[in-house]
């Protein structure tokens, strides 16, 4: 599906802390499981930039490990206020959704 | 009083004068427009000129980084200086400014890597 | 700020300019128009900040791993770099809010 860049704004970071919270990872590992998924357009940069507002706010641990090529890679894991915040975003997405699913539904 | 007398009368006299040597180490068109910055930024100077500030070290840093990377002014500012200014201080028409250089930034990328693959 | 302190900001600068000098000529052409934008946009951090270098290791990463920088940026350079600003105050905004806060207490 084409341009959902806006829609998914917003909801890319949650999906972004779901990856994490499953197994320590990396960015381009996150970047081609969210392709695989179906959303196209997502490039590393966009991964990239959300990777830097969780480790900010301080929602992952980070640890540098050596890489097969190049220089070492980041890693990323949920820490305990970056779990709290995933299970936010799952309530809230709950919440949106089953509203916009209830407005289309009474249409019908 | 004009904002010249207003920081250099005040504490902010030490800032300031880091500021000039700052600007003396740049080529003399990046100078010209260094002082061009600086009268532009003077009407936003309203009250202490301490909020002028940082703004001005920004301006200034921009310079310095273009001037040691060997861009052309016109490269870096563009052509309008007092628009320039007014996007620097969030003025009014901040907002056209910041897509003007959304575009400019695209537009050199596509132009710059176009050349360059040939 | 202290003599030293420009010093050892000119060092640091050098020495981070060096590593973009080293990347392919495709990253640093982007590199140098998203530093120029970003320098004009003036989030408040960014002279000393971790923003640039941190830039430039994800750059070297998609090096090593042998893609096109656009691959990992995306086509929209620019939206990448807001993407990557957007919980920075800039400088414009800390001033605008500055001068209203004068007011207020000038009014009063």
């Amino acid at each position: 599906m084409d341009d959902l860049t806006e829609m998914l704004k917003g909801t890319l970071e949650g999906c972004v802390l779901e990856i994490i919270g499953r197994e320590e990872t990396y960015g381009y590992a996150i970047t081609r499981q969210l392709n695989e998924l179906g959303f196209v357009d997502v490039v590393e940069g966009t991964v990239y930039t959300i990777l830097l507002r969780l480790e900010r706010n301080k929602l992952v641990q980070v640890a540098k490990r050596p890489s097969g090529v190049g220089p070492p890679r980041k890693f990323y894991a949920l820490n305990e206020a970056g779990c709290e915040e995933l299970a936010k975003f799952w309530a809230k997405w709950q919440y949106v959704s089953s509203r916009i699913n209830r407005l289309k539904e009474s249409g019908r | 009083m004009n904002f010249w007398e207003t920081i250099t009368g005040s504490d902010l006299t030490r800032e300031w004068k880091a500021f000039e040597a700052r600007a003396e180490a740049l080529p003399d068109d990046y100078q010209a427009a260094w002082g061009q910055i600086i009268a532009h930024l003077f009407p936003y100077g309203g009250f202490t000129g301490r909020n002028l500030m940082p703004i001005l070290d920004a301006a200034l840093g921009l310079l310095e980084v273009a001037a040691a990377d060997g861009q052309s002014l016109q490269e870096v500012l563009g052509d309008d200086i007092p628009g320039f200014c007014t996007a620097l201080a969030g003025g009014e028409g901040a907002r056209t400014y910041r897509d003007r250089w959304r575009e400019q930034l695209n537009r050199n990328v596509a132009k710059k890597l176009s050349r360059l693959g040939g | 700020m202290s003599i030293q302190d420009i010093i050892e900001g000119k060092k640091q600068w050098r020495a981070h300019m060096a590593r973009v000098k080293a990347l392919p000529q495709d990253y640093r052409i982007v590199y140098k128009e998203m530093q120029r934008y970003l320098f004009k946009v003036g989030p408040v951090d960014l002279p000393d900040g971790p923003l640039l270098p941190g830039i430039v290791d994800f750059f070297e990463e998609g090096v090593a791993a042998g893609k096109g920088v656009l691959e990992l940026t995306g086509n929209d350079v620019a939206a990448f770099c807001d993407d990557l600003v957007k919980d920075s105050p800039t400088f414009a905004e800390v001033y605008q809010q500055s001068i209203s806060g004068e007011r207020g207490t000038a009014e009063k």
